[in-house]
């Protein structure tokens, strides 16, 4: 079966030409590094697998998903590689281009967003480009599917070998590179000699780190030493890197003197007019605030809430009654009835009566990603996120984290310092997901019926200034470094696609979905059958139940904090398995038929102090299992993963003490 | 002098990176932005923050620390 790799400079389209060649479905977004690990896909047309690497700039990686598509090519076995290059920023994107024709793979360019560079007046020659690199050269528009089909049969066609397309480097380095070559061992499939030497006179880590399985290190640092020396007394560079950089400059300079023609008129595009407004001196954090702002209120006020009552009323009446009667007819007996009406359907009905909030949140952070916003809020944030020992990417994985932990710690790969990265990882779960969200909406409904929004933002607050106090803290003590780097790039805006957005809105929250029908299942058809049973036998009091035994042991502990009952023990300790579970586990311990009745009877467990107290400690306590799991396979490290659980406890403990005999003082209840 | 000094809208020519971080320098150098680069101040972002600049149409953010180490001359 024939392997092509799709590769690319970041935020060019990959991913979304790997979902239209594919018929997959991957995350979508409009900044760089979206695609953080390479992903495999079925080609629709001829059954090839397509593989989507993380966009890269050059094959000399600087960050870890950048790392993977350099080792992926280097190791994995490709027949062909597709090369998308964003047409209107060709002379950028060209510069890769070289790299992979240098490389001598078959390779297929599909030249994308074409129809942005015509609307900025740039136009390209596609066939004499094509003539001049010597593969084939396709433009599409990978948004809308336009020339997609065209690069499939070109894809189809080109599994044969190409020869490597030769720059010169002039006298000095191509006679260092026929020494080179003379060293390296044949038959050992490795990647062409004059590739290999480019890339590691360009310092190419993951090259070298090939190489010197091959070849002895002394030998490979001799013939690097002589050739920068030459390069410096033969030339007037300084280094070789920038010799390299310049000669290939050059070559794509003649490529685009030819095939380009540039009739754009340079005024003020839309990007600038609307960057002038969201990144102003005095507006631009503003505003951000003011676009969270109104995220809350659309999720929670305005379309959020009234969705997810009448959804609530539908599980809870009719649904349940039509459940009732079949089980009657059926001829059920109490237990089932009572496991399926007061298990299953309180606990999984509990939490899916959230899932209209959770969508439009969900599809208003994807509306956030594919306009191009992010990269502005990294930028408008870096100040403030140098001042505590981070870069303003690390914004970004924390903003996703407000969808689930899970993606956000996945979204750090794309920050390069190991040590910010790391931080970021640690810290992205003081992030308030949506899971906590379910929690929330319970909670206010029950205590705080007037100030819904602020409520539930003052616990978002929460998270994001405890994460930034944590990260001065951090960063100043454990996680010391040296010097921290900043350089983002700025795409242009663009107007989100209803498509696209209803796609990244679904692939977002479908997991929601399913952890309900598995996870959430599952554990409340556990709970339900520890409240049933008890030491006494079967269908006992719920006081006397197994659940009260195991709540009751830690409830002590949980007194200091406002809310030392059995119930919300239980609730806390299966908490872990995924956050909406405290959301079932209430509705099965307090065996409320509906949401009101659940809220009237919390009532008399909690007060309005102890239920804020419970909410920020629901926020901080540990991060869900699926999470730990994430900042296990992206730290590597059980010790940071042990102590990321650790620390969220103790501060948990710390704010709820804080809070709670902090507001009895103050005279509140 | 150096590209921090200059203003919103000027356009200069970087004349010298010696002094600059070098894995600010290579990630510029991926963006096709180095010595003897033709850029724009686009925007500067207020207390110290970032400054946007544009190469060859495209638009990069780079810390206020670092654009106060790169020299550049008036075109």
């Amino acid at each position: 079966m024939i392997t092509i790799a799709l590769a690319g400079n970041p935020n060019t389209g990959k991913t979304s030409l790997f979902n239209r060649l594919t018929g997959s479905y991957e995350y979508v977004g409009n900044w760089t590094g979206v695609t953080v690990e390479k992903k495999v896909g079925v080609l629709k047309k001829h059954g090839g697998q397509l593989v989507d690497l993380p966009g890269v700039y050059s094959l000399n990686p600087l960050s870890k998903d950048e790392g993977v598509a350099t080792y992926s090519l280097l190791h994995d076995q490709f027949s062909a590689i597709l090369n998308i290059v964003d047409a209107s920023q060709l002379e950028r994107n060209l510069y890769l281009t070289l790299q992979l024709l240098e490389y001598g793979k078959p390779l297929v360019i599909g030249l994308n967003m074409i129809d942005v560079a015509k609307a900025r007046g740039i136009r390209i020659d596609a066939e004499l480009l094509s003539k001049r690199l010597g593969c084939p050269v396709i433009p599409i528009v990978a948004r809308s599917g336009a020339g997609c089909d065209d690069l499939t049969r070109k894809l189809a066609a080109t599994v044969d070998e190409q020869n490597p397309f030769v720059i010169d480097y002039g006298q000095t380095l191509e006679e260092a590179i026929c020494q080179f070559a003379s060293m390296v061992p044949e038959n050992q499939g490795l990647p062409p000699s004059r590739w290999l030497a480019i890339q590691l006179l360009e310092g190419n880590g993951v090259v070298r780190d090939l190489l010197v399985k091959h070849i002895p290190v002394s030998a490979l640092n001799e013939w690097m030493e002589n050739t920068e020396k030459r390069v410096q007394e033969e030339t007037d560079f300084k280094s070789i890197v920038h010799y390299i950089r310049i000669a290939r400059g050059r070559c794509i300079q003649s490529l685009l003197a030819s095939s380009v023609t540039n009739e754009g008129s340079h005024g003020t595009t839309l990007t600038d007019r609307i960057d002038q407004i969201v990144t102003n001196k005095f507006l631009g954090l503003p505003i951000f605030l003011l676009f969270t702002y109104l995220i809350f209120k659309l999720t929670f006020d305005w379309l959020g809430t009234p969705l997810s009552d009448g959804l609530d009323e539908f599980i809870t009446g009719p649904l349940s009654d039509t459940l009732s009667s079949w089980l009657h007819a059926a001829g059920a007996t109490e237990f089932i009835e009572a496991l399926i009406l007061q298990g299953i359907v309180a606990g999984v009905g509990g939490v899916i009566v959230f899932v209209p909030q959770i969508f439009i949140l969900f599809f208003l952070i994807s509306f956030i990603e594919d306009s191009g916003y992010m990269a502005r809020v990294a930028m408008v944030m870096d100040k403030i996120m140098e001042s505590i020992g981070l870069n303003g990417k690390a914004f970004i994985p924390m903003i996703i984290g407000f969808g689930c932990n899970v993606p956000g710690i996945m979204a750090a790969r794309t920050i390069e310092q190991p040590k910010e990265r790391l931080l970021t990882i640690i810290l992205t779960p003081l992030m308030s997901c949506s899971a906590r969200l379910t929690v929330y909406s319970l909670f206010v409904g029950a205590f705080f019926k007037q100030n819904q929004a602020l409520i539930v933002l003052s616990l978002y607050l929460m998270g994001i200034i405890l994460a930034l106090t944590l990260a001065k803290l951090f960063s100043s003590t454990i996680l010391k470094q040296e010097s921290s780097f900043f350089v983002i790039e700025l795409p242009p805006y663009r107007i989100p696609q209803l498509r696209i957005l209803l796609q990244s809105t679904w692939e977002k929250g479908k997991g929601f979905i399913r952890k309900a029908g598995t996870f959430i299942f599952g554990g409340s058809v556990v709970i339900w059958l520890l409240s049933y049973a008890g030491p006494g036998g079967m269908d006992v009091p719920m006081d006397e139940s197994f659940l009260a035994l195991i709540g009751g042991s830690i409830a002590p502990i949980l007194a200091p904090i406002g809310f030392g009952n059995w119930q919300a023990g239980a609730a806390l300790l299966t908490g872990f398995l995924a956050k909406e579970v405290v959301v079932s586990t209430m509705n099965i311990i307090y065996v409320a038929p509906d949401l009101p009745t659940l809220q009237g009877v919390m009532a008399d467990f909690f007060t309005p102090l102890s239920a804020y107290s419970f909410l920020a400690f629901i926020l901080l306590y540990v991060p869900c299992l699926a999470t730990v799991a994430a900042i296990k396979k992206e730290t590597g490290s059980v010790k940071w993963t042990w102590f990321s659980v650790v620390y969220a406890l103790l501060i948990a403990y710390i704010i709820s003490i804080v809070i709670y005999q902090g507001g009895l003082l103050l005279g509140f209840h | 002098m150096f590209l921090a000094d200059r203003r919103a809208g000027e356009k200069v020519r970087i004349a010298d990176t010696s002094r600059m971080n070098e894995l600010v320098k290579r990630r510029l150098l991926d963006f096709g932005i180095m010595e003897g680069s033709a850029i724009e101040v686009k925007r500067i972002l207020p207390l110290g923050g970032p400054i946007a600049i544009e190469a060859g149409g495209q638009l990069i953010g780079i810390r206020r620390s670092d654009a106060k180490l790169m020299m550049v001359e008036v075109v």
